[in-house]
């Protein structure tokens, strides 16, 4: 018997469990789609793992690993499920959560609300001890302090104990010690430490983040360990894997002392996916874009890669306010996210001026169109009555849409706007796509890119639909619009290599950088990233090993990441060092401040193993392909335009050579795609759908 | 006539082509001020100087004034017709702009089809503006920096040369200076284009049909909340430590109809150290807190301002005159929120919050470290913030001013000091029926081994914030050395190795009479050690038990009674 050929995702979403399984050799794949069951997802995957296997006729041991990504630990940090945590701080420091930043996330609110911190203040104790920052100890861990709180300890329901003292990254001998006191002291309890869950500079998000991983750390124990033992009393023996937020994926004993890095799992899925078929299309300059019931979330490419960001937040206190979440240190591919889906409502602002979302009515009661009791007008609702969508083939036909109530639900609104109806409902779909676009083009100016050049990869159940109305207001003149896209995350699982990644904080100018200790500490976090990327079986010699530097002139608030050959450093590579940083930092800010001296601050090494080789991925739905319309109907591209006759046709009925000019509608079960007038689609590499403007190149 | 819509899809279009700008600007700017803490604004303006949107990134002192200094000194000077595409005006005059010379604010004209449509301006602080000091002890304006009056920057593309060498040769910084000015004129390039680009989409030939449909229907939502409130005259008076005696600051709030006006009559006279407050600077202020008191929803730009008038008579501390010192005009002019929001509590009791810390706490470290560098480090924090009629303060949060703070690590990691605690300082949250924020305590110590110079900007140290409607003022600040002295909260002097120094800062205002407290969040309080057990004896008569903390409800009760008699 041949090596076993299957690779398996599975995705947790809060309404969907999704799976795909993907035949490496044959490149065949079999899609799985259930509700997630709560509270506990886990025997919701072990049904779609069988009813997956069952269905494609496959055998448990034909499975060569399991990727899993799930929503759980964002969902107990949002819904504050975790354990009772308790944090050991340097003495005088334990309020750092809690101070925060001193700053107020929106300029206008009085009656403003933070993030509490996930240790309340009783739980969180002074333990004096002090290292400098450069990494000397100034005053000695105060031993019996510590048992004397462990012992008070005992008598409260904690189930976690996260250490965070001052300038741990730059020697974390005393959150050793006092790691191993607490452990022995409270047996039982989950212990996470600052220099290992966040090792940068920063107390406040240092301590939140390691705060967070502690409150996760049990919940995410039970149920890894729960979906473990499922999978394999269903006869799969091969190695489970977790997907991080990073974009790799690693060993569930990895992930059980970092759950923090599984949050945004799935999201991660989605963005990899769409870097795929970019790339598949020999597109680098990727804008993965995925419109969903009640949120748009967009990640851009830079050099052809995602972008990995350590500063994030979970938990918000206003969903889609920046500032008002827990603050995480952890490597996380960039995302921006806004309250703009399906399920959005429109409705007037302050100034009596249309506005959508960011409220939705979500999937329950849902748009007014689907007749589950929502009366208020929303975006999908918009679409319904502008032609976009069939009634009666809205997910495949499982959920019929109601016209009639769509149009009630848009009566008042276009009463008071004094508008016609179909005025505001394109008006209201326009409005949606301006909201999208700008937040790609705000986040894009933010970091220098040219959004123009860039190719959308569009995905979830309203990501087609708009696609052509976002990619106009952005002047993106390349659409791709992947197969199965309601799988999209699970399937993105799939290309995601094991890997793995630490950081130290080691600040130092780069003329007075110590070599000895620098290499010191490479080789440590080099040793420990092999570990785990080895035992999620990876032979050693397929690990590459990468390191990135962040760098910044002395005095500067903000770093810019240089990715750096890793070696042996030795004098010689100073200036190679320098020259990188000023490569870089001219190409984010056009010039360089000569005379000021560089610093290097945050040292990060990721150690992967190669990329899974999934490029003959096809989804064969096995029907008869006829290339031709299965109908026409009315639909309204403009708002002063009377509505046009559209074919429509059905993408699995779609041969690989099929074209046509638009306006036309695809449709499908899991979305449908709508080609505006001015464009022109036609099946490409892997199943895609690929989109252009007709005067694009190419 | 535009339909609403099309208005509302312009306009977010209009906001998310100024955010374009406010992202080209961060991203070419080389200072920590700009980048990190955000102390920026950006905007678009109308032909006629009329702001339409601006940023989301700023700060009030700069986004308001900028929109004054546009409207009503730019554009009065030099019409958008007598300029030529590619000419850009700098200014930093106090009066007309942002009230210190630190900082720049740069205006572009756009041009479409041949003629004028709009402006982008945008105002940053300088790291440097040259003169003698940093902080407030200038004597005259004159020894605060370089004054550039309203001039070309650019004009049709090519940099007015003279000008920036004299900026070079005048700031201690040039590179990082003149570097921000490029980066500020990017900005405004970049909205230009984009703006452009926009018109051509929408098939606009300009933006003032839109420009006056947004700013009429800001100026009538303001103008609604302003009828929402009872006709009368409210006001309000509270003291500050001012530099060497203290301050007071006088508002009167008149409502009539639809109009709002605002004077401060009876404050203090000016004064010759450089706390002075320009009329433009004290505008920016009030209406950003009247806005945010009565219409928090709605868009800042021209149309909510006409509603107000902003007066302060000349040669006070609010409405200095030249050549007054202005350096450190933020102290004071962060102060006029206060009486104002208590003012308005006659009216609008649950649209407000009671007094708060108000000034940062501006710290600044300079001596040499152990190499023999020279160091200068500067960071600021926050006390605690009045409470509200449904909720407790923030502790250690700024209000009102927009900045961030620094972590200890950075602090520690970039000048050689030392943080003994830096914690929220208990009991200082004014007692009331809701508490105030706390304010934090912080110890400091130089390791270098030599002395340092330690430079204080600290307020709120003999002038408490007080509560409102029955709430008790939060803790004074306090500054303290280890052998017990105090140095002057506004001045400096010499820390000397193995000396600490405390910095107790202020707690915000309680709302609402401390006895009506839910004995319960009294109890949550000492629990979680926001206040003593005395303290919730002394200021809410509620008596608590240890081990375990609880209530004792009939000594609770018969406290509370007593306090009734």
């Amino acid at each position: 018997m041949s090596a076993p050929s299957i690779l398996l995702a599975v995705d947790i979403g809060g309404t969907f469990t999704d799976l795909v399984a993907l035949d490496i050799d044959s490149g065949r794949i079999a899609v799985e789609k259930l509700l997630t069951s709560y509270p506990d997802p886990s025997p919701g995957v072990l049904e779609g793992v069988r009813g997956l296997l069952d269905r494609a006729e496959l055998a448990p041991a034909e499975i060569r690993y399991v990727v899993h990504g799930t929503t759980l630990i964002t969902n107990t940090l949002i819904e504050r499920k975790g354990v009772v945590t308790a944090l050991l701080a340097t003495a005088g420091f334990r309020d750092a959560v809690e101070i925060g930043n001193e700053g107020r996330y929106d300029m206008y609110d009085l009656a403003l609300r933070k993030p509490a911190p996930l240790a309340e203040r009783r739980l969180r104790f002074d333990v004096p001890e002090r290292t400098l920052a450069d990494g000397r100890i100034h005053l000695a861990l105060d031993q019996d302090c510590l048992r004397r709180i462990c012992a008070k300890l005992r008598a409260e329901p904690v189930e976690a104990v996260a250490i965070c003292f001052l300038h741990a990254y730059t020697n974390p001998a005393h959150e050793l010690a006092a790691r191993e006191i607490v452990n022995e002291a409270l047996p039982g309890v989950a212990v996470s430490a600052s220099h290992q869950v966040a090792p940068g500079m920063r107390e406040y998000p240092r301590a939140s983040t390691t705060i967070a991983n502690a409150y996760v750390q049990p919940v995410a124990d039970r149920y890894l360990e729960r979906v473990e033992a499922g999978l394999q009393s269903s006869g799969i023996a091969a190695p489970l894997n977790i997907m991080l937020s990073s974009g790799g994926t690693t060993t569930v004993a990895a992930s059980r002392d970092f759950p923090i890095r599984l949050v945004e799992s799935g999201p991660a899925g989605g963005a990899l996916a769409g870097v795929h078929w970019g790339r598949l299309l020999g597109q680098a300059d990727v804008l993965a874009f995925d419109m969903g019931g009640t949120t748009a979330k967009a990640a851009l490419t830079r050099a052809g890669e995602l972008v990995i960001s350590h500063q994030s937040e979970v938990a918000h206190v206003h969903r889609f306010k920046r500032g008002s979440g827990l603050p995480l240190m952890v490597p996380m591919i960039e995302m921006i996210e806004i309250g703009a889906g399906g399920g959005s409502i429109a409705h007037l602002n302050a100034l009596g001026l249309p506005a959508v979302g960011p409220e939705s009515a979500g999937s329950a009661p849902g748009p007014a169109a689907y007749g589950a009791g929502g009366t208020q007008p929303t975006v999908t609702d918009a679409d319904l009555l502008l032609g976009y969508l069939n009634p009666d083939y809205f997910a495949g036909g499982d959920i019929p849409l109601d016209c009639g109530a769509a149009q009630a639900a848009f009566a008042e609104l276009s009463a008071t706007l004094e508008l016609p109806l179909e005025r505001t409902a394109w008006g209201v779909h326009q409005l949606v796509n301006e909201n999208m676009a700008a937040a790609a083009r705000v986040h894009a100016a933010e970091r220098g890119l040219e959004i123009r050049r860039y190719c959308m990869v569009a995905t979830g159940g309203a990501g087609p639909a708009h696609a052509c109305g976002v990619a106009g207001g952005l002047g993106i003149r390349r659409i791709i619009i992947p197969p199965m896209a309601g799988v999209a995350s699970a399937f993105g699982f799939l290309t995601a290599p094991i890997a793995f990644d630490f950081t130290r904080s080691y600040v130092s100018r780069l003329d007075e950088l110590d070599l000895g200790e620098l290499n010191h500490i490479l080789a440590e976090l080099e040793r420990d990233g092999r570990r785990i990327v080895e035992a999620a079986g990876v032979a050693t010699a397929d690990i590459s090993v990468r390191l990135n530097i962040d760098m910044r002139y002395v005095g500067q608030g903000y770093e810019v990441r240089v990715p750096f050959k890793m070696d042996e450093l030795g004098e010689r590579h100073i200036a190679e060092m320098r020259r990188e940083f000023e490569a870089e930092y001219r190409a984010f800010y056009g010039q360089l401040a000569d005379g000021v001296p560089i610093e290097a601050v945050n040292w990060r090494i990721l150690i992967s193993g190669p990329e899974p080789q999934v490029a003959n991925a096809v989804f064969d739905e096995g029907q008869a392909a006829t290339d031709r319309p299965v109908g026409c109907r009315p639909v309204r591209f403009a708002p002063d335009q009377a509505p046009v006759e559209t074919p429509v046709f059905r993408r699995e009925q779609l041969s690989a050579s099929w074209s046509a000019a638009g306006p036309g509608i695809i449709e499908e079960a899991a979305s449908t795609t709508v080609v505006a007038p001015g464009w022109s689609a036609r099946v490409a590499a892997g199943g895609c759908l690929l989109l252009t403007r007709e005067d694009a190149q190419g | 006539m535009i339909d609403p819509i099309t208005l509302e899809v312009i306009w977010s279009r209009l906001i998310s082509v100024v955010d374009e700008q406010a992202a080209a600007l961060i991203h070419s700017s080389f200072t920590t001020v700009v980048r990190e803490a955000g102390d920026l604004s950006a905007g678009v303006f109308d032909r006629e100087g009329n702001m339409i949107a601006q940023s989301v990134t700023g700060t009030p002192g700069h986004i308001n004034t900028m929109a004054h200094c546009v409207r009503n000194f730019v554009v009065p000077n030099y019409p958008i017709d007598s300029l030529d595409p590619g000419d850009t005006l700098i200014t930093n005059d106090p009066w007309e702009a942002s009230g210190h010379l630190f900082d720049l604010t740069i205006v572009s004209p756009v041009f479409y089809r041949g003629r004028g449509v709009a402006w982008f301006a945008s105002t940053c602080h300088a790291v440097d503006i040259g003169g003698a000091t940093m902080g407030g002890d200038a004597r005259s304006l004159y020894e605060e920096g370089l004054a550039i009056p309203l001039m070309k920057l650019f004009k049709g593309g090519q940099a007015n040369q003279q000008l920036f060498d004299i900026i070079r040769a005048n700031v201690r910084v040039p590179d990082q200076v003149i570097g921000d000015i490029y980066a500020q004129e990017v900005g405004n390039q970049v909205g230009a284009r984009k703006l452009i680009e926009m018109l051509e989409e929408y098939e606009l030939a300009d933006i003032e049909a839109v420009s006056a449909q947004i700013l009429d229907r800001t100026e009538a939502a303001v103008r609604d909340a302003i009828r929402g409130l009872p006709d009368g005259i409210y006001h309000n008076t509270i003291s500050i430590d001012g530099f060497d005696e203290p301050l007071t600051i006088a508002c009167e709030i008149a409502v009539q109809g639809d109009t709002l006006r605002v004077d401060y009559a009876g404050s203090s006279p000016q004064v010759d150290r450089g706390i002075n407050v320009v009329l433009n600077y004290t505008h920016a202020y009030t209406t950003y807190t009247l806005m945010a008191a009565l219409v928090p929803g709605i868009p800042n730009n021209e149309g909510a301002f006409r509603p107000i008038e902003v007066r302060a008579p000349a040669g006070s501390i609010l409405n200095c005159t030249r050549p007054a010192p202005v350096s450190a005009r933020h102290l004071i002019g962060h102060f006029v929120s206060q009486p104002l929001l208590t003012a308005l509590s006659e009216v609008v009791p649950e649209q407000v919050i009671a007094n708060g810390s108000a000034g940062l706490w501006n710290t600044m470290m300079d001596g040499m470290d152990a190499n023999g560098r020279e160091f200068a480090y500067v960071f600021f924090s926050a006390g605690g913030m009045g409470a509200a009629h449904d909720r407790d303060g923030l502790s250690a949060t700024a209000f009102p001013s927009g900045i961030t703070g620094v972590p200890v690590e950075a602090i520690e990691t970039a000048a050689p000091l030392l943080m003994h605690r830096r914690e929220l300082r208990v009991d200082s949250g004014g007692p009331g029926q809701n508490r105030g924020g706390l304010g934090q305590v912080m110890e400091l110590e130089i390791i270098t081994g030599a002395p340092a110079n330690h430079s204080c900007m600290y307020d709120r140290t003999g002038n408490p914030a007080q509560g409102l409607l029955g709430g008790g003022h939060g803790a004074a600040g306090e500054v303290r050395l280890s052998d017990g002295s105090q140095p002057h909260p506004k001045s400096h002097y010499v820390l000397r190795p193995g000396q600490r120094v405390m910095l107790k800062l202020p707690g915000g205002g309680g709302y609402g009479a401390p006895f009506e407290r839910d004995p319960q969040r009294v109890l949550h309080d000492v629990r979680q050690g926001y206040i003593t057990v005395d303290a919730a004896e002394r200021d809410y008569g509620v008596v608590i038990q240890a081990e375990p903390t609880t209530i004792d409800k009939e000594a609770t009760a018969r406290l509370r009674r007593e306090s009734r008699k």
